[in-house]
């Protein structure tokens, strides 16, 4: 009865975008979801369920992991009503060290969209919390989901994963912190209600911006998209006498040239008393006149800028991932070692039973004999069979410890040994189920690597990078 | 060096340089506070000097060039300390850390044996109150000065689109540098307008006129109008920014110019030896 730690499921490597909203759980649903999927796929004897826009996975354990995943795949078409061979081919399916690597990547944002993202990892304490609330997680997903946020916490402290501004609103509002040391008197001017824009504004809205004038060529644009952001809406034509006000201007105008010019901008700047101005140009052809950067106190900065400075980030974020790796391998060892322990922690327990008892039934059957004997001599000889059976064990013991490191080797030796000294359990025929099991699964799983499987997904992996 | 605090202080603003600059390399800002510290440190043992200076000698031990420029390392120290902790802006400890520590170092190696003794007519309490205020006036100057080369710095790299937004160090916004440059500058400015009305007071106790005309009131009375006139730049047609930042540097420098030159060459009752 080995218990393997398993993942399957869909994520944004395997399955399209629409194909993972099918599938998505809310929040409210996992714990029910997870008491149903107990009783429906009987073969996992623990499980937790992770639900983001970016994966469906079913974390859980598992002695016969193909049968286990099979049942965990029809659980989802039928709760999700989804037709389970309208998704099978994107299902992954891991197995012990890969499943352990797998979830130490998912928590430490190494297999995120965007790597190093800080919200994967509240994301995998929830779906740990929803486990243990519905009363699915057992031992070894206690053990592996603790472990993955150690790893992660370790992962984000020795590498820089998270730093720099990966998208272009997130580069505009970090350097609008380069510029301003606080937003929360500042006014932003958002020139067309462009989707870009609208992202950027909102970004900046959640830092406390205060004041935020929309102008749009369609009057009724800017009026819905003021309505939405909570801004005014200024008319298109007299748009250039609010620009004085403006300390960050968003421009997103469909154009063929510049709007805006260094001459009548150079007034615009006295006006305002030279403080300083945020020109961020979103439109493609570019709404303000690159001179203006070279105004006094005015930085302005266009797509490509912005595009450039997240790309810097993603590329460095990659670079830390690499750095990551080997911290995970790490930590994956070191579980799997756990859970190779785990594994003999049974039979070592009915090889000390079993040879207690046999010292139990042996004192039982001369009992008449030692009740005639001097308190000090039973002593003795209470001790002399205690001190038989621990040396006896002990031997037992070190020789499978000593084979520690090959998780087979000590398995098997803790198995024969089992055998050889538990009679009683009559483990014969359980033995040849397992033989039997061990057979099925290597024919399934060679069946599942010619249709793709784990292949597929190490494939994806790689075409991503 | 004469004196086992000043040699201590010199060691702990060099300590404090060396830890601030290290940390300007590195990628993360782990141990400003410490180099704080340090510069702190300095500073307080500066003051147990003075303390012994003045009561050993019953006043303000700022009789030559070299002691002059002791006072004002102290003063800058404990100035720029307040910036950083205030305003929370350990990049001002990257300048003013070697600052102190190089003009500590000056006054170390130029420090005469004997020390002058203050004439009795100038022994009165208002030698500290006005020496104190002149050099924090100048102190402030210099943390001005020290806060616009950052600003020009970061606005240079801003405009060249040559910024990083990978870096986690502590680095404050232009519009944050540019505010406290001007607080930096009006600060000053009223040290040095008091320092000015202090002297001339004095001069009146002792000489019965409040002004003649010596070298060093001319340059401070000239200073005075210049920081003026860049004051009421900011206040009436709004130069800031790069702008002000510029001209608070190009100021610092006449400002530095006059007093050593006033120091060092011209004679007089402020020429360092009470000609």
């Amino acid at each position: 009865m080995q218990q393997k730690l398993l993942i399957f499921g869909l994520n944004h490597q395997s399955a399209s975008v629409a194909m993972r909203e099918r599938l998505a759980y809310a929040e409210n649903e996992i714990v029910p979801a997870l008491l149903s999927l107990k009783q429906r796929a009987p073969s996992l004897a623990e499980v937790a369920l992770l639900s983001t826009c970016n994966r469906v996975e079913i974390i859980g354990t598992a002695d016969d992991s193909v049968r286990a995943a099979e049942e965990g795949l029809l659980f989802l078409a039928h709760d999700r009503a989804v037709p389970a061979e309208s998704f099978r081919h994107a299902v992954f399916n891991l197995e012990g060290r890969d499943a352990a690597s797998h979830l130490f990547r998912v928590g430490a944002s190494l297999d995120s969209m965007v790597v190093g993202e800080a919200q994967i990892l509240g994301q995998v304490k929830a779906a740990y919390a929803q486990a243990a609330t519905a009363g699915t997680a057992g031992l070894v997903l206690h053990r592996a989901f603790h472990k993955a946020f150690s790893v992660a916490k370790h992962v984000r402290k020795a590498t820089f994963i998270g730093r720099g501004a990966v998208s272009l609103s997130s580069a505009a509002v970090s350097l609008a912190g380069k510029i301003f040391d606080t937003l929360a008197d500042k006014t932003v001017m958002l020139m067309g209600a462009g989707r870009m824009a609208e992202l950027t504004a909102r970004s900046l809205k959640q830092l406390g911006i205060e004041t935020l004038l929309i102008t749009s060529r369609t009057f009724d644009n800017a009026v819905a998209l003021a309505r939405a952001l909570g801004g005014t809406a200024v008319p298109y034509d007299n748009f250039k006498r609010h620009l004085k006000m403006a300390d960050v201007v968003i421009g997103s105008l469909a154009v063929t040239q510049p709007v805006l010019g260094p001459a009548e901008f150079e007034i615009i700047i006295k006006e305002r008393r030279y403080r300083s101005t945020f020109l961020i140009d979103l439109g493609v052809p570019r709404n303000f006149d690159e001179r203006l950067n070279s105004l006094e106190n005015v930085y302005l900065y266009d797509i490509d800028d912005l595009g450039r400075m997240a790309l810097q980030s993603h590329e460095e974020r990659e670079r830390e991932a690499a750095r990551a790796e080997p911290l995970i391998e790490l930590e994956v060892d070191s579980f799997m070692r756990w859970l190779e322990g785990l594994e003999l922690v049974p039979a070592i327990k009915d090889i000390r039973s079993s040879i207690e008892q046999l010292r139990a039934d042996e004192l039982e059957r001369h009992r008449v004999w030692l009740a005639g004997l001097e308190p000090e001599e039973r002593a003795r000889i209470e001790s002399m069979t205690r001190s038989l059976v621990n040396k006896l064990l002990h031997r037992v013991l070190s020789g499978l410890r000593d084979s520690h490191n090959a998780m087979a080797e000590s398995a098997y030796a803790a198995a024969i040994a089992r055998r050889l000294l538990c009679p009683e359990l009559n483990l014969d025929e359980n033995e040849g189920e397992v033989i039997a099991d061990e057979e099925v699964t290597r024919v399934n799983a060679a069946a599942s690597n010619e249709v793709g499987g784990e292949n597929s997904l190490t494939e994806l992996r790689k075409k991503s990078r | 060096m004469n004196s086992l605090w000043a040699s201590l202080a010199l060691t702990c603003y060099f300590a404090s340089a060396a830890v601030f600059a290290t940390e300007r390399l590195r990628r993360r800002g782990r141990w400003s506070n410490q180099a704080a510290i340090l510069l702190g440190a300095g500073a307080a043992l500066q003051l147990v000097e003075f303390t012994i200076g003045v009561v050993q000698s019953g006043n303000l031990p700022v009789t030559n060039f070299a002691q002059s420029l002791s006072f004002l390392a102290c003063l800058t120290a404990l100035a720029g300390l307040i910036v950083i902790v205030h305003f929370r802006m350990p990049v001002v400890g990257t300048l003013v850390a070697p600052i102190v520590f190089i003009v500590l170092g000056t006054a170390a190696l130029t420090m005469p044996e004997r020390h002058l003794t203050v004439p009795a007519t100038l022994r009165s309490a208002w030698l500290p109150i006005h020496v104190t205020l002149a050099f924090l006036g100048y102190a402030l100057f210099v943390l001005a000065a020290g806060v616009s080369v950052v600003y020009l710095l970061n606005e240079r790299r801003l405009k060249a689109k040559r910024l990083s937004l990978n870096d986690t160090r502590p680095a404050p916004s232009l519009e944050k540098l540019d505010r406290v440059n001007y607080h930096l500058l009006g600060w000053g400015f009223l040290m040095l307008t008091l320092a000015i009305i202090s002297g001339a007071v004095w001069a009146n106790t002792i000489w019965g006129h409040f002004w003649s005309w010596e070298p060093q009131e001319s340059w401070s009375l000239a200073i005075w109008f210049l920081y003026a006139a860049l004051l009421e730049s900011r206040l009436s047609i709004g130069w800031r920014g790069r702008r002000a930042a510029a001209l608070t540097i190009i100021l610092f420098s006449v400002l530095v110019g006059s007093f050593l030159g006033v120091s060092l060459v011209t004679p007089g009752k402020h020429g360092g030896t009470f000609g």
